[in-house]
């Protein structure tokens, strides 16, 4: 295990790809960034380490997480102009609604700060064929639909290809959420009528405490007729990891993130796996693309552009290594910001 | 009178109390951090919040004033924005046909409210408690059915824009333009602040609602027919409701499924904090709008101050505390001097 560590380390500082050499390297000394969730919730406390690391290794002024906009589109919006009005200048954001986002984007562009849509795209369109319409500068944020494939596909295998699924979610008027629910049904639908989608569980993301208490009548009542579980939102995957280590039924899980007691139900084999995605890297190269666009020492090439900052399925074979592979993707994905997606002087 | 009897009264007024707190903080956190006085990044956009929340308050006074609460309005709000929001995708609307779609769906579930409270004699917590349920269902079903992947209406019909993003400032007569803060998203807000005032202040049909929120029994033995004025606050709760919810389409961008989710508090608390009885018969209408403005000043002077979200929601707490308890401070103040003068 140990030397299948120190490969994997090796590999991923081999994957590191050394930031190209500009003719002179940006001052972003007058760059401040604020990273700005749509309210508190686990999943974004990597941006802050990302973001401090991007201040730190490129000289970015300052860098602020605020997370006070508690779900509301209206008080992240008060939250971004208060923090506008404190002298920041550049706004790494996870809209609350992806409908509406777009007119907080377009707001702040028209003052002339750099806008990056971190962690979701905006709703309505199909971000990767129109990314025009996105009004933000560019959106680094996991494919939802993609990770929530990986994930089912990863539980049908372990399901040994046939039985009955459950998918637990988060907000059902949401549009990652019903992107992440299509690519449940997709990874369903290619069994062949194998596995069957016994039901679809949404809006139990707001607290563990929710979500506890509907695996808990989920098991009550379907117990026996689960074969597996897939997980596509953080609270639902802690409650399903407590859950199956508790009632000791022959689920299968795999899980979303990487919360400690997910890591150790992998570890221990009390569950199948967990889809791990890259806030940390939307934090890191998120804030260097920012303050590259404030300085103006790069423009994107295509504005709006749409980069997948990762989703990595960790089983008990990488659960020890898979951080070391995340952040060598950040890296490679901020090579190919500086090198494909940006033009700098 | 004398001078000191009507500053005594001015004193005593709560509103005045409400305005000097309120323009009091606004020039303290100013001072704190300059940056508090931007116009486009905090006048304008609180001015803006504020209109939409003083019309969300304004439902909930018109519940308040027959000593009911609506604890549907935010859920109100939704499905009357959704209506709007349909019409403009599905049927091409314009924005003034859209608008009046909405305001009907609200002032119609605001009847039906009203309906089952008078004829099922429950009471009118449970009611819109139990509506409020209802709908929620409702609006998930017709968003996750009807818009697909988008999980909102997405049409914005021609001048959404500009009752967004412009202000009076574009009018002037005579060389002189309107303040640039002043949000265009207040006028409405105004027109309601306005023909609520009237209905209450000046009106035998709000005295009547007035009375029947005071004293129900005394209010039926004076002739009032009470069931048809509790009908009536609920439908004009509901249409206000309706206003606030796609005002806050129009100032969000889209018809989505959470508007109105975060109603429910700020409803109570303009009115509340503004002076209207929580057990009816007495309403302050501009004491809604001094109320509102009093919450968003605090929560966004803190906000600048760069306070986290716990402290922020202490502080905002424990400001409200004293604020809604400046009323019983002056009760006490003046029970004191009584004292002392006999």
């Amino acid at each position: 295990m140990k030397k299948k560590s120190l490969l994997a380390g090796i590999l991923a500082i081999c994957l590191i790809v050394p930031s190209p050499a500009f003719a002179a390297k940006p001052d972003f000394s007058k760059i401040k960034i604020a990273l700005v969730p749509g309210g508190a919730h686990p999943y974004f406390q990597p941006w802050i380490a990302g973001g401090k690391a991007a201040a730190a290794e490129f000289g970015i002024a300052a860098t602020i997480f605020n997370e006070t906009g508690e779900w509301d589109q209206t008080k992240q919006n008060a939250a971004i102009d208060a923090l506008a009005a404190q002298g920041y200048n550049a706004f790494g954001l996870f809209g609350v609604s992806p409908s509406d986002i777009n007119t907080t984007f377009a707001k702040l562009k028209s003052k002339g700060f750099p806008v990056g849509s971190l962690a979701s795209c905006p709703g309505g369109y199909d971000i990767v064929k129109e990314p025009q319409k996105n009004s933000a500068d560019f959106c680094l944020s996991t494919d939802t639909g993609k990770a929530a494939y990986l994930a089912a596909k990863a539980v049908i295998t372990q399901m040994g290809g046939k039985g009955n699924l459950v998918h637990l979610t988060g907000n059902a008027v949401d549009a990652n959420t019903i992107r992440r629910m299509d690519g449940v049904k997709k990874a369903i639908a290619e069994t062949g009528g194998k596995v069957k989608l016994l039901t679809t569980i949404t809006d139990i993301d707001t607290d563990l405490q929710t979500a506890t208490k509907a695996v808990s009548d989920l098991f009550a009542a379907k117990g026996k007729q689960i074969k597996g579980i897939v997980t596509t939102a953080y609270n639902p995957a802690v409650a399903a990891t407590q859950g199956v280590a508790t009632t000791k039924l022959p689920i299968k899980v795999i899980a979303i993130d990487d919360d400690p007691k997910i890591l150790a139900a992998i570890s221990s084999g009390t569950i199948s796996g967990t889809v791990v995605q890259n806030p940390w890297g939307q934090g890191y190269v998120g804030s260097w693309v920012m303050a590259a666009l404030g300085s103006k020492a790069c423009t994107m090439i295509t504005p709006g552009l749409y980069v997948d900052s990762g989703s990595f399925l960790v089983t008990k074979s990488n659960v020890k290594t898979y951080n070391a592979t995340r952040m060598a993707t950040s890296k490679a994905i901020l090579a190919d910001f500086q090198t494909k997606y940006m033009t700098c002087k | 009178m004398s001078t000191v009897l009507i500053m005594r009264r001015i004193v005593s007024d709560q509103r005045v109390v409400l305005t000097t707190l309120t323009v009091g903080l606004f020039i303290y956190f100013g001072l704190k951090n300059s940056a508090f006085f931007s116009t486009d990044f905090v006048i304008y956009p609180l001015l803006r919040d504020g209109a939409v929340l003083t019309v969300i308050g304004l439902a909930q006074l018109c519940a308040l004033s027959v000593g009911h609460l609506n604890l549907a309005v935010g859920r109100m709000a939704a499905v009357a924005a959704l209506a709007s929001g349909a019409a403009y995708q599905y049927w091409h609307l314009s924005l003034i046909p859209g608008l009046l779609i909405g305001l009907c769906v609200g002032g119609a579930l605001g009847f039906v409210a009203g309906l089952i409270i008078v004829k099922s004699q429950v009471n009118a917590f449970i009611v819109t408690l139990a509506m409020d349920f209802a709908l929620l269902g409702f609006v998930t079903f017709v968003y996750v059915t009807f818009t697909g992947a988008t999980a909102a209406f997405i049409t914005k019909p021609k001048g959404m824009e500009f009752w967004r993003n412009t202000s009076l400032h574009q009018y002037c007569i005579g060389g002189v333009c309107g303040p640039k803060v002043f949000p265009m998203m207040l006028v409405p807000a105004i027109v309601a602040l306005i023909l609520v005032g009237f209905l209450y202040a000046k009106t035998r049909l709000g005295r009547e609602l007035l009375s029947t929120g005071s004293n129900l029994r005394a209010a039926k033995l004076s002739g009032i027919p009470v069931d048809y004025r509790v009908i009536m606050a609920h439908t004009f709760s509901g249409l206000l409701a309706a206003l606030a919810g796609v005002m806050l389409a129009f100032t969000n961008g889209s018809f989505t499924a959470s508007i109105g989710s975060q109603f429910m508090l700020p409803s109570f608390l303009g009115p509340v904090l503004g002076g209207t009885l929580l057990v009816g018969g007495s309403v302050q209408v501009l004491g809604t709008f001094i109320g509102t403005m009093l919450t968003l000043v605090i929560r966004q002077g803190l906000s600048v101050q760069g306070i986290g979200l716990e402290t922020l929601n202490i502080a905002l707490g424990l400001v409200l505390l004293t604020a809604l308890s400046l009323g019983q401070i002056q009760k006490m103040f003046t029970t004191i001097r009584m004292r002392g003068q006999t």
